[in-house]
Order: C-alpha cells, then structure tokens, then sequence
C-alpha cells in the first residue's frame, strides 16, 4: 500500500461557504491510477496538496505514504523530512505546467532529478523521446505550445523516478483533441515508470473513456453548521471485501 | 543552487544589470564623498600633525621653574615631549669652523633631548655634539660630522675670559625646527653656558650629565603635545598656573573645530545617503523576491528544502551587491581621478583632495553585501514560509 488515509479532514475556503473536505478512507496501491473527479471547488486539488505532502490536514487518524507516518511528520514541523519526501518519492503535474522560464526544457525535466540529487541524463532523453519533445530540449518554455509545455511537465513529473504523480487537472488548459492524448500519455509512462498515478479532474467521462479507474467525490450541502462538505471514500479492495 | 540562481540572473539579465546599475548609482556618490573627506579633511589633520610646530606649547617668560613641575609635565600623558629651558639672555654662542680662520659666526643655543619632534633625525645627542640649522652650516662651511668650537666670552673685573668647547656637528635641523641660524644642544651645555656666564663656572669648566642639570630649577620650557586635541586644554591649564605661554593654541582649536563641523557635516550626508541606499537596495531585492515568490512556491513544491530555497534569493542578491558595489567604486575612482586633478595643489596642496582606498572599497562592498543579505533574507523567509501548495495551485 502506497498511500493510506483514514478519518483524514481540512477545511478550507472555497468559493463561497466554507468547505470541509473529509476522506473517512483513502488507499492507494503501489503503481495504482486513478481519477478523481467532482465539479471545480469540491476540494480535489486540496486533497492532491495533502497527498503531494505540500498541505497539512487538520485532523488525521491515519497518513501514511511510502511507509512514513506524513501526519506525525507535519505535528512534528519536520518540514524539511517531507520536502525530502516530496524530492525523492512524488511528482506533480500542476494545472499549467509549471515550467521555470529561465531554464531550458531539458534544465526543467533534470530540475526533479538535481533536486531529489538523482542526476540522470539518459532517462531525461528517453522521457523527450517517448513524449515528442526531443526536439524541444534545447528551446525555452516561452517557445513551446501550450501542449508541448503540459508534456514537458509530464516528464519533469517522473523524471526522478517517484512512487506517485499527482496532476491537477491536467487536462484544463489544453485543446480537447489534446485532453485525451495527455490523460493516456500519462497512464501509459507511469505504468511504465511504475509509478502510481493520481488525475484530478472535472470531466469524469474523459477519465473513464481514456482508461481511468474514477472516484467521484461526494459533496452535501450546507447542513445545521453551514458547513458545506466533499468527501472522498475509497477503502482498498481486500478491505471491503 | 548556485547553478539555479545563476540561470535566472542570467535569463533576466536585463533586469539583472538594472539592479546593479540602480545599486551602483546610489552608491557611487557616497563613496566619492567618502573619499573627499578622508582626502581633505584626513589631508588637513596630516598636514598639521606633520608640523611639529602645531603640536609646540613653549613658555616665553623666565620664572624659577622647580624640577616638580618637570617631573609632573613629563608623566602627563598629553605631553608627548618636554625639555627645560635656560634664561633667553644666556642662550648665544659663538661658533667656529677651526678649519677656516676667524669664522665665528653668533647662534642661538637652544635646548634638546631624547626624542625631540623637531629633530627626528637626531636621537640621542652627547654632550659634546651640537645639532646646527641648515642656515649656520652653510655660513661656517660645515657638514655633519665636521668639528666644530663652540665659545662663550664673559668680561670679569674687567678681564676678559672665554670658554672653548671642542665638539662636532651631530646633524642638521630641519628647516621646520629653525629658520634662523641655531645650535641645538643637551641640557648639560646650555647650563654650562649659564653658569660660565653668571660667574658659577670657570673656564675649564665640562657639562655634567643629563640626570644632574635635570635636577636644577630652570628659566623655562618648550614642550610638545601628543596629539592635536591636547594642545589647547594645555596651553589654557598653563596659564591658568601662571606660566606664561606660547602656542598655536587659536590655531589648532579652530582647525580642530572645522575638522569636527566637516566630519558631522560628511556623518550627515553620507548617513543620510547611506540609509537611502540601504532602503533602495533592500525594497529592490525584496521586490524581486516577492516576483519570484511563484518560482519559489513550485521549487519548494518539487521538494527543495526551505535553506536551499533561502539560498536562492541570497545568491542573487549577493551578486547584485556585489556587482553593484564594483560597479560604483569603479565610477568613484574615475570621479576622484578627475576631481584630483581638477583640484590639484589647491585645496588639499599636494595631497590629492579624494581619496580612496582598497579598505573603503571592501568596506562599500561589505556594507551593501550585508544590506542586500538582510533584505533579501527577510523576504525570502516570507516567500519560503508560503505553502509549497502555492506552486500547484497556481501552477
């Protein structure tokens, strides 16, 4: 089991009311991909932030990622233990890529691996070759498509060999011919990388259609304390069986 | 890190070069004004403390003075040189070149010792050697090392009587310790010379030592100050004794008045200035911080820990000050360079009127180094303390 969650919860500012996002039960197997979907606002990019260690949770009973007890570590403010998780174990896609503008394509794909201090050059041209960017790596993102910046992230994303990638909306900002080739694009490397794979999304069918496993994301209204609430539940197999 | 932070100055270049130009601007002129007051008013303190005149107190009526009043003038820390004077009426002599016949030339015998200001050159005179001015020298054709008779004629009962002394010529005086012709002595000679004339001393009388002639009361003194700043404080506390004195007391206390009003004026001017630059310099970086706060955000996100990702804002800083402060002493020193010899041998004579050292260049360098540092690390602390979720967020 890659990630484990259990009776997990952070309130949060949305759009309007206040919002609490609550994960009752979350497990993620090694290698594992998934969607999670819900409408923009319902808290999936604040659970990616929790899961990409970069946001504490209010409350946790249990936060457990590659072995390592992440809600101890965040009482404890052992910042820099979990920015070491996040260099050596996570990758994240973000909305728009992301991309350092003054360092080359092939500077912003080695930026993971310098980081995580796992300089690997051969794998930085394979990831440009699989993803039709070789071509690119010499250019600056400013000269890049939009399309070709999201895959530049791709790689970067994976590059160091991480346990997890998590991609926030990565669909949003491209062509919608693009959204499904970037969503199978980046099932197929990380199968590949072995990685397991986390997709927020808004468009559940665009998931499902490009292969996706789908968790859609529970949200109640206001209730007696006008707190509005999105929840996300998804205990492992072998648990609910 | 270094490699990360060089990139992003370099792909910003522009902007880069602007910082160190903005910086250099605001600091060139403090630094020039730092030379102007290290050149004119360091210039005029050097030029005064060079004189051995300015730091000269002498008293200029003959009193019984006790040894006491020595021994006391001689511990006071303020007075780095006092040597005892015989009465004005007793101190000539006659000088002879025996190499030249009837050569005698009339001097002034004033009083010397160990460490004497006026002659730096001549430690440790002996009884028997005389230190003459340049003027004396020339007009008995003598040269150092040369001897040299010294005379004294006294009329008694009507009988004339003369006392010789053989000695040598030690060294000549600077032209600032005597213009006119003079002979420079120990105290055991000028005694002599007192005692011969007032009948205490025969003909074949020989100086003593320094030790016992310190012993006798004597007419008077010269003595010099240790530093500039002494010299009024002791001239007012002699006279307040009773011991008429003469110095350039007036002088000194209004040189030492401009020296002061200068230097506030330049504290002024250059705290000011100084404080301005530091603000601009610090608001600058802080500013680019907060630009790159996204940048940071997202590194902090790929998993680069908090110091590292202080460092980033610290480099760049560092090179804009760096770079800066190079930048503006380079601009100084070709400033001084023209207002050196724009002024040349009139404000300061021939000291230049700017002037700027290695020491002031470390010091500019520094000083921005440590303004750029503080203000970029506060910043950075504020743009670290942002949660990593900013660069996914945001993206």
């Amino acid at each position: 089991m890659l990630l484990s969650l259990r009776g997990v919860a952070r309130a949060y500012r949305g759009d309007a009311a206040p919002f609490a996002l609550e994960v009752p039960a979350f497990d993620l197997d090694e290698g594992e991909a998934l969607a999670l979907a819900g409408p923009s606002g319902s808290g999936k990019s604040t659970l990616l932030m929790m899961l990409a260690l970069a946001a504490p949770p209010d409350a946790a009973e249990r936060f457990v990622f590659a072995g390592q007890d992440i809600a101890r570590h965040w009482r404890a403010g052992r910042r820099d233990a979990l920015a070491e998780l996040r260099a050596r174990r996570v990758g994240v896609v973000p909305q728009t890529g992301g991309l350092l503008s003054y360092l080359s394509v092939e500077g912003n794909i080695a930026l993971t691996q310098r980081i995580a201090g796992r300089p690997d050059v051969r794998r930085v041209r394979l990831l440009a070759e699989e993803l039709g960017i070789a071509a690119q790596l010499g250019k600056r993102p400013a000269e890049l498509s939009v399309g070709q910046r999201q895959r530049v992230a791709i790689a970067r994303a994976l590059a160091h060999r991480p346990a997890l990638v998590l991609a926030d909306e990565p669909t949003a900002s491209v062509h919608p011919e693009l959204a499904d080739a970037v969503l199978a694009l980046l099932k197929r490397e990380c199968a590949a990388a072995g990685a397991a794979l986390l997709v927020a999304t808004h468009d559940p069918d665009r998931a499902a259609r490009a292969g996706y496993p789908v968790l859609a994301c529970e949200t109640r209204a206001p209730g007696t304390d006008g707190i509005a609430r999105s929840i996300f539940a998804r205990a492992s197999l072998a648990q609910a069986a | 890190m270094l490699r990360l932070a060089l990139a992003d100055l370099w792909h910003e270049r522009v902007l880069f070069l602007c910082s160190v130009l903005g910086c250099a601007a605001v600091l060139a002129p403090l630094i020039v004004l730092f030379g102007l007051r290290e050149g004119v008013v360091a210039g005029l303190r050097a030029e005064l403390l060079e004189d051995p005149r300015a730091r000269e107190v002498v008293s200029v009526v003959n009193r019984t003075l006790e040894p006491a009043l020595f021994e006391r003038l001689a511990a006071d820390p303020r007075v780095a040189f006092v040597v005892p004077r015989t009465r004005a009426l007793s101190s000539t002599i006659v000088l002879e070149n025996p190499a030249r016949v009837a050569s005698g030339l009339r001097v002034e015998l004033l009083p010397t010792a160990a460490r004497d200001p006026l002659l730096p050159d001549s430690n440790g005179l002996g009884a028997d050697a005389l230190v003459l001015s340049a003027t004396a020298l020339e007009r008995l054709g003598l040269r150092v090392g040369d001897p040299v008779l010294a005379s004294v004629p006294r009329s008694r009962d009507g009988q004339r009587e003369v006392l010789t002394l053989p000695m040598s010529v030690a060294g000549a005086a600077p032209l600032s310790a005597a213009t006119r012709d003079a002979a420079f002595a120990t105290l055991p000679v000028l005694l002599l010379v007192e005692d011969f004339l007032d009948g205490a001393a025969g003909p074949q009388a020989r100086p003593t030592s320094e030790d016992a002639a310190r012993t006798r009361p004597f007419a008077g003194f010269r003595l010099h100050a240790a530093r500039l700043e002494d010299v009024p404080a002791l001239d007012r506390e002699l006279r307040l004794t009773g011991i008429e004195v003469a110095s350039r007391a007036e002088a000194v206390a209004g040189l030492l008045r401009l020296d002061r009003n200068l230097a506030l004026l330049f504290l002024a001017l250059a705290g000011a200035g100084g404080a301005g630059y530091l603000v601009s310099l610090g608001v600058g970086l802080w500013a680019q911080v907060e630009r790159k706060r996204r940048d940071l955000a997202l590194l902090s996100l790929l998993g680069l820990k908090r110091r590292a990702l202080l460092m980033l804002p610290l480099i760049q800083a560092s090179a804009v000050a760096l770079m800066g402060a190079l930048c503006a002493f380079a601009v100084a020193a070709a400033v001084a360079g023209v207002l050196n010899r724009a002024f040349a041998g009139t404000v300061a004579g021939e000291r230049p009127v700017c002037l700027l050292s290695a020491a002031m260049g470390a010091g500019a360098a520094g000083i921005t180094l440590a303004g750029g540092v503080v203000a970029s690390m506060l910043a950075g602390l504020r743009a670290a303390g942002v949660a990593p979720a900013e660069g996914l967020a945001e993206g």
